[in-house]
């Protein structure tokens, strides 16, 4: 299921356009990193996807959906958003009731919507804390319960926001791993990052926003690379990707695979 | 956060750079001058001469007037029928509704009734339009008055507009997980019932959470404070009050000489 973006320009009410005219085409099963500084409109651009926000002018449609001719609740069905802040998401007794919220409303059956949520509890981890109040769990874990309760929806568009900020190591690799299994299932994942090696590391197609327009957008590989210009939204690139081009290494390098294949080669 | 339900507008203008207190003052004069002068025009000329003139110099003449049309002409409206129906005085009747006689007196005592109310409405919206909250409550505060009783008028001024956002944010996350809100009555309805929880309790949370980010900075220190924003009281707002605080007295005492 393909996201079609024509012309997007948004303007909050207090009158600042936060995204101002962009034009993308997100393919099904693609993983795209969306990067750029903060107040770039990164989240601004992605409550489209799922109708939250509604396009000043422009259009966003979902496969055939046009988002301004759907309602929030039915694009639902097709696109989960993880909310950057999981307080802002999160409103349930207890860790189950959340995760059961969506699959519940978007119709399933009890079967189905009891193997989404127990697939989600165990991909995330929280499967010996379905009891216990959000509220009372950390804020890394509760990040994974907002992340959980839309996994369990089973939804062909994923869009994670800001998922590893303020996340240790641990729950980073979690997460990770949590969108690496995404993947394998063939759905689209569209996650925003400030985690640059994180992005590096785990996404094939990297978009980055300046001022509400696309600065950049191609394979990690050659986006990575661009120093110069990623610097005009304050992205450095990845620190193997910048001591690769300090040893004038040919090619542009990701993570440690690559950069010591290269390292090999030129030895 | 965005101030949606404070009353505030942001400008730069005399009326705004006025002490909070002096504003106060104002207000009060305004409106006890309007009740309390023994001449019947008094608030129908307070209206020309003072309430546009200050909304002018206070620069919110255009926000105030959409206030005054929707809001305050209404209510003042409304208050003039009744009176100018109800109020059985004089015996002029100029026309009778059904049973109710309207008489030249009820009409003048309902006309100026309604033009006070406006008066009193009028200069409080003003005063609000031009002075924010928490510079009057700071400025008051420094005055000695006591912290808890300016902590409770903030907290309550903030409270619905806090609300309002809270809720807003957990629709857009019940909608985002396929929550029908948009479709039938009923569906509304019901979909009301998951909100009353994490409202309640979230907000619960936060009076917690406030309470002990207000404790931090030392609220209930016995000490004297010294406040970031220093707010400027000069020697003209301090001469302007007094005077102000004389034609309230005069006003008075003219009332009760003449009754
Ligand atoms: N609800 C809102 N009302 C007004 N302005 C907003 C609102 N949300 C975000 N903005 C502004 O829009 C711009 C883009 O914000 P956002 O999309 O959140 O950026 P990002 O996610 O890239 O950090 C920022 O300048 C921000 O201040
Ligand atoms: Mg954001």
């Amino acid at each position: 299921m393909n996201i079609e973006i024509k012309d997007l320009r948004f303007t909050y009410p207090t009158g600042l356009e936060a995204v101002s005219g962009i034009s993308l085409t997100l393919e099904a099963g693609e993983q795209v990193a969306i990067v750029g500084q903060n107040g770039a409109g990164k989240t601004t651009l992605v409550r489209h996807f799922n109708g939250l926000l509604q396009p000043t002018s422009g259009s966003v449609k979902i496969g055939d959906w046009d988002t301004k001719k759907t309602s929030v609740a039915k694009l639902a069905s097709r696109v989960g958003y993880v909310f950057q802040n999981p307080d802002e998401q999160l409103f349930s007794r207890d860790v189950l009731t959340e995760v059961t919220f969506g699959p519940r409303n978007l119709g399933y059956s009890k079967e189905k919507t009891d193997g989404l949520v127990e697939r989600a509890l165990a991909l995330t981890e929280l499967s010996d804390k379905t009891e216990t109040n959000p509220y009372d769990l950390s804020p890394t874990w509760r990040k994974m319960v907002a992340l959980a309760s839309i996994i369990a929806m089973d939804t062909p568009i994923v869009i994670f926001d800001e998922p590893t900020t303020g996340q240790d190591a641990v729950n980073v690799a979690r997460i990770a791993n949590v969108i690496a299994e995404l993947q394998k299932e063939g759905k689209t994942v569209i996650t925003i990052t400030h985690d640059i090696d994180f992005c590096a590391e785990n996404f094939e197609r990297v978009v980055a926003l300046s001022k509400g327009q696309v600065l950049l957008d191609g394979p990690a590989r050659e986006i990575l690379g661009q120093e110069e210009i990623l610097a005009q939204t304050y992205v450095e690139p990845p620190q193997l990707t910048r001591l690769g081009k300090r040893l004038r290494l040919k090619e542009t390098v990701r993570n440690q695979e690559e950069f010591l294949n290269a390292i090999a080669r030129r030895a | 956060m965005h101030e949606r339900l404070s009353f505030h507008i942001k400008r730069d203008s005399f009326i705004h750079n006025l002490n909070p207190l002096t504003k106060l003052v104002l207000t009060l004069t305004l409106i006890l001058i309007a009740f309390t002068f023994p001449w019947y025009w008094t608030p129908h000329l307070l209206v020309l001469v003072a309430i546009i003139p200050l909304s002018l110099l206070g620069k919110v003449f255009r926000e105030f007037s959409v206030t005054a049309l929707r809001l305050i002409l209404p209510a003042a409206g409304f208050l003039f029928l009744m009176q100018a129906f109800f109020q059985p005085v004089g015996s002029d009747v100029i026309f009778k509704f059904y049973f109710l006689d309207v008489t030249q007196e009820s009409l003048m005592f309902a006309f100026r009734n309604a033009m006070r109310v406006f008066v009193m409405v009028s200069a409080f919206t003003l005063f609000l339009v031009t002075t924010h909250p928490s510079e009057l409550m700071s400025d008051l505060t420094r005055r000695g008055l006591p912290g808890q009783f300016s902590y409770v008028i903030i907290s309550t001024l903030q409270i619905l507009p806090q609300i309002i956002a809270k809720s807003q944010t957990i629709i857009a996350a019940q909608r985002s997980r396929g929550l029908d809100t948009e479709s039938s009555f009923f569906k509304r309805a019901g979909s009301l019932i998951p909100l009353v929880g994490p409202l309640v309790f979230g907000s619960l949370m936060e009076v917690e959470e406030r309470a002990i980010a207000i404790e931090a900075r030392g609220f209930t220190s016995k000490q004297t404070k010294t406040s970031l924003h220093e707010i400027p009281d000069p020697s003209f707002d301090q001469m302007l009050r007094w005077v102000l605080v004389a034609l309230i007295i005069l006003s008075i005492a003219l009332n009760l000489w003449l009754s």
